[in-house]
């Protein structure tokens, strides 16, 4: 059996591809469904085209980090069978390091007043 | 493990529409095994896309513009990452390469083996190179040149929100008041500025020049956003109209010529014009607003309690936009003052001539006249990569044809067909990178070369030079290049069946699927060559058609220089005194005709426009009041510039003051203001309760003083000698005009040295033939066309060149087939037929496709041409023709060595 590299030698993330992790975190999307929720979340700034989604999709799924859930309707489309993708339990700890290790950005940058500390 | 094969569609599913058909096509872009695996989820994704885009032609543009970009950068990518993989060896036991090392040596031996495939055809990759080297040294000239001239931003902070401010004609600058009034009226400009531009003597120790200067308002430096390179800029208080200081700040350039780029120069004084100046700061090299002539900038002092004149345009503007407004809103609040200005000062600006406020980008403003010119020659050399590209494209399939047989057996031997695409593209790519650095190495002459050949008038050119723009460009094009002329040959070349490749011994067929590509390459090759040739035919006519417009006086041997009357010790008398024994000096050099002097030469000289009232009619308001460009000259003006008197008498030396005020005026003036009526006996005056009554005493032919291409102004011509009491004063810098009996340049020196013996320390400027002056006003155009011919040759020549390669190489593989005609009893004039048919019909349909694809590329030439319409018929006709006779020589050549085929030795050899 291969084992496993650590989640830590695949950081740092690429931002799209931090991105498509982020919103497969939610639960199991089809690739239409990750651009959607990628525009929403950036309001519109970020629009993924097919080739970019799909190849990011690919290089996630070579490194263990996504998986299809197989073929299934989509919800909100006609009766068309589209893949889904979710996130492996190795992708979850790959996005939790490299959201750990922005956190650490994000405090330096609080220190050292580059942005306002967050009151909560 | 998902099953590889697309599911069905599901049942009672709708045919694929036209945009699915297209989007899946493009697909094919992708690696098969990415599209295996992802195809039909990009298909899905497609219809989502396409279902949830707005139906708009605009969107639908947008949709198919964002997924063709897509397609292209991420096909590309995906392609190159699936060959590294796929080469990469089954790992066996052993020390284990990462593999990066193990790409790199395949990557090692692709380049050895392309680099001893060059070496091993010196000729063919020599041709090769030369074509490439060509290309993209043309391209990164000319991007370097436009780069430096409209790419780079202006020098200045924030430039985006500077805008420059005047007025539409006919007033086209702006008045004291205005200025004033714009200032305190608009909430859209976060400063502005207004400034004119003097020329003065400068004088440094005992030397004195003449320098182009700026006089500028208080915020004209903060509006800019430049600070000095050394000392400080105007303080407020010396924009007081009381203020004693005398200050300047003077340019880089002038701080180089005039004080050898002394650093304790601040401090120091010069003289402006006579007037002891202390320079307070230099600017920075490359600031050169307004002008590129700038060489010092002083502060205007004026008086906002007397202001000349409201209707005294002479200033110009330059404004910052608030960082919250738009260059709308500045338009749109100029728009009001403007029209509120109609109703409060009725008498300043008649309803027959509204003011209406022109606010332009800076960029546009400094910039604009020369992007046409640019932008065709950047599209022009667009066209000569491409041709090249094909050209080279053409040549890479002669020799995949040629290298059948032996990518058969590599092939055979068990080399898998991307490995053999992969060598072919390592090749292609090979040839666009050693291409592409001699071309730089060419692009870097050429654009110095470009600079020094380059008309004064464009702006900007002193620093050329190479930033990441052109590096991005060059790099951009090179690889470009290198997949557009080498991916056809490799997927030709892959495509290869062995087995039949090995059967025919390496024989080969024109007829194929590359005999066919490359017979599309000649045809694309063609229609580019066409396009070019009919651009640079357009301009050619446009600049015969501009050249023969008669200019109504004749350039030919007349030589102009500024004269400046020193600044100190002379009155209107002396002045006077002074022009007249210049005028006796220079009369006496041998050669020398006739000479005289004018105010303002015509095209290059500056242009002014003075309300005027007539006899007999009764005017109320100046806005109403007729005007004519005004004109001090000396007697024997009209006959040294070669200008025709229609009517009446030139001036005499008996028109001094005290004599009877006179004037003369042009056709135009009089036919505007005296239709059908002789003008001579009746009388004009400038808008002004002083100014004398003066009688028309000749009429003479209208000039074209604004150039080939400018309106005729109104014109209207005083006497030197009166014009301080006729034209309001009288101007202490004049152009002196010579007619020569020998070439201008020949008696310049002598000209110059008879102005000094009248007077050593009067300044000359401006020195220049007259037919340069008018040269001048057309070396944009004429710098254009010039390339531009030059570059509709080179693609006509690679075009020949492309014809001649391809039905030569048909000739040469049909050389058996020619020789079983010939023994059957073929005549030579059928073998003749055979060989230039295929030639006719490749230029034929060449043609047609590149006169279609003219008159469309051509509407973006029209605002450069005159007198031709984009379609014009002769420029079409003339392009055909000599593209059919390049046509029929390249293909006479093949053809006859086709005749001289012997049968018995064409049939022996196989």
């Amino acid at each position: 059996v291969p084992s496993r590299p650590s989640p830590e030698s695949l950081l740092p993330v690429k931002p799209v591809e931090l991105l498509v992790l982020s919103m497969l975190s939610a639960g199991d999307r089809h690739g239409y469904g990750i651009r959607q929720d990628i525009v929403d979340h950036t309001n519109g700034a970020l629009a993924l085209e097919a080739g970019n989604l799909y190849r990011t999709i690919r290089r996630l799924e070579h490194d263990g980090l996504i998986d299809e859930t197989g073929r299934r309707p989509a919800a909100d489309s006609d009766d068309e069978r589209r893949r889904y993708y979710r996130l492996t339990p190795f992708g979850r700890r790959v996005l939790a390091a490299e959201l750990e290790r922005l956190r650490a950005l994000v405090r330096l940058g609080e220190a050292r007043r580059v942005i306002a500390p967050l009151t909560a | 493990m998902t099953p590889h094969r697309p599911p069905p569609r599901p049942r009672g599913a709708v045919p694929p529409s036209t945009g699915e058909r297209v989007y899946r096509a493009l697909l094919r872009l992708y690696p098969s095994s990415f599209r295996r695996r992802y195809g039909d989820d990009m298909m899905a994704f497609y219809r989502d896309r396409a279902r949830h885009a707005p139906r708009t032609v605009r969107a639908r543009a947008r949709l198919w513009l964002a997924l063709a970009g897509d397609v292209a950068v991420n096909a590309a990518a995906e392609r190159l990452a699936f060959l590294v993989e796929r080469t990469r060896p089954v790992p066996a036991a052993g020390p284990v390469s990462t593999p990066r090392e193990e790409s790199m040596s395949v990557l090692i031996q692709d380049v050895r083996f392309a680099l001893r495939g060059m070496l091993g055809r010196p000729v063919f990759s020599a041709t090769i190179l030369a074509t490439l080297a060509l290309g993209i040294g043309a391209n990164a000239a000319i991007f370097i040149v436009v780069n430096a001239a409209l790419l780079r931003p202006l020098p200045y902070s924030h430039v985006e929100q500077i805008v420059a401010f005047v007025h539409a004609d006919p007033y086209s600058q702006v008045s004291e008041g205005e200025f004033v009034d714009y200032r305190r009226g608009l909430s859209a400009f976060a400063g502005l500025a207004a400034y004119s531009t003097p020329e003065a003597t400068v004088g440094a120790g005992d030397e004195s020049i003449r320098a182009g200067g700026a006089r500028v308002s208080s915020d004209f430096f903060s509006v800019l956003g430049v600070v000095p390179e050394l000392g400080r800029t105007f303080a407020p208080d010396e924009f007081l109209p009381r203020s004693a200081s005398q200050v300047t700040v003077i340019s880089h350039a002038l701080w180089q010529q005039q004080f050898a780029g002394d650093p304790r120069v601040v401090g120091r004084t010069v003289t402006i014009n006579g007037t002891p100046v202390t320079i307070i700061g230099v600017m920075p090299a490359g600031f050169d607003f307004p002008k590129v002539t700038t060489g010092f900038w002083t502060p205007w002092r004026f008086n906002p309690d007397s202001l000349w004149g409201r209707n005294n345009h002479y200033l110009r503007m330059v404004g910052r936009l608030a960082p919250t407004a738009t260059i709308g809103a500045a338009r749109a609040q100029a728009g009001t003052l403007d029209a509120r200005w109609l109703k409060d000062f009725p008498e300043t600006y008649g309803v027959g001539k509204p003011i209406v406020a022109a606010i332009t980008p800076l960029g546009d403003y400094v910039l604009g006249a020369s992007r046409p010119y640019l932008g065709a020659l950047l599209g022009a050399v667009g066209f000569i990569l491409l041709i090249a590209c094909v050209n080279v494209a053409s040549l890479l399939l002669v020799r995949g044809e040629a290298r059948r047989k032996e990518l058969a057996i590599r092939t055979a031997l068990g080399a898998s067909r991307h490995r053999v695409v992969r060598q072919m593209l390592t090749e292609s790519l090979l040839f666009a990178i050693i291409g592409s650095a001699l071309g730089i190495g060419l692009a870097w002459f050429g654009a110095r070369a470009l600079v020094a050949l380059a008309p004064d008038g464009l702006p900007r050119l002193h620093d050329v030079g190479v930033d990441y723009r052109v590096v991005a460009f060059t790099t951009a094009i090179t690889i470009l290049t290198g997949l557009l002329f080498g991916l056809g040959p490799a997927v030709f070349g892959a495509r290869n069946d062995s087995i039949t490749a090995l059967r025919e011994g390496g024989r080969t067929s024109s007829r194929g699927a590359s005999g066919v590509a490359r017979r599309v390459l000649v045809v694309v090759e063609v229609a580019l060559a066409v396009v070019l040739l009919t651009g640079a035919g357009l301009l050619v006519r446009s600049m015969v058609k501009l050249q023969a417009i008669d200019l109504g006086f004749s350039p030919a041997r007349v030589m102009t220089m500024r004269l400046t009357v020193p600044p100190v010790g002379y009155n209107d008398t002396t002045t006077d005194l002074l022009f007249r024994d210049v005028l006796a000096s220079v009369g006496r050099v041998p050669g020398v005709q006739s000479v005289a002097l004018d105010g303002a030469l015509p095209i290059s000289g500056d242009d002014s426009d003075w309300s005027i009232m007539i006899d007999g009619r009764v005017i109320k308001n100046i806005g109403d009041s007729p005007s004519a460009k005004p004109e001090q000259v000396t007697p024997g003006y009209f006959s040294t510039m070669g200008i025709r008197l229609v009517r009446g008498r030139d001036f005499a030396e008996s028109d001094r003051p005290g004599a009877p005020p006179v004037v003369v005026i042009n056709q135009a003036l009089a036919n505007k203001l005296w239709p059908g009526v002789n003008p001579i006996g009746r009388t004009l005056k400038m808008f002004s309760d002083q100014a004398p009554w003066l009688t028309i005493v000749g009429v003479v032919g209208d000039i074209r003083a604004r150039g080939f291409q400018g309106a005729i102004p109104e014109t209207m011509y005083f006497p030197y000698a009166q014009s301080a009491a006729s034209a309001y004063y009288m101007p202490r810098s004049m152009s002196l005009v010579a007619r020569t009996a020998l070439a201008p340049a020949d008696v310049a020196n002598a000209i110059r040295a008879a102005v000094h013996s009248v007077q050593p320390r009067m300044p000359i400027s401006e020195i220049a033939s007259m037919d340069d002056v008018v040269g001048q006003s057309i070396a944009a155009r004429r710098f254009t066309t010039v390339l531009l011919v030059g570059f509709a040759g080179l693609a006509l020549l690679l075009a020949g060149v492309g014809i001649y390669g391809v039905i030569s190489y048909g000739v040469s593989q049909r050389t058996y087939e020619i020789g079983v005609r010939m023994a059957l009893g073929a005549s030579p004039g059928s073998v003749l037929a055979l060989v230039m048919n295929e030639g006719i019909r490749m230029t034929a349909v060449g043609l047609v496709l590149g006169l279609a694809g003219a008159a469309v590329v051509t509407g973006f030439l029209r605002s450069l041409l005159v007198g031709v319409g984009a379609a014009d018929a002769p420029t079409f006709i003339g392009v055909g023709v000599v593209l059919a006779a390049v046509a029929v020589c390249a293909c006479a050549f093949p053809a006859r060595r086709a005749i001289a085929v012997s049968p018995t030795e064409a049939l022996r050899n196989d």
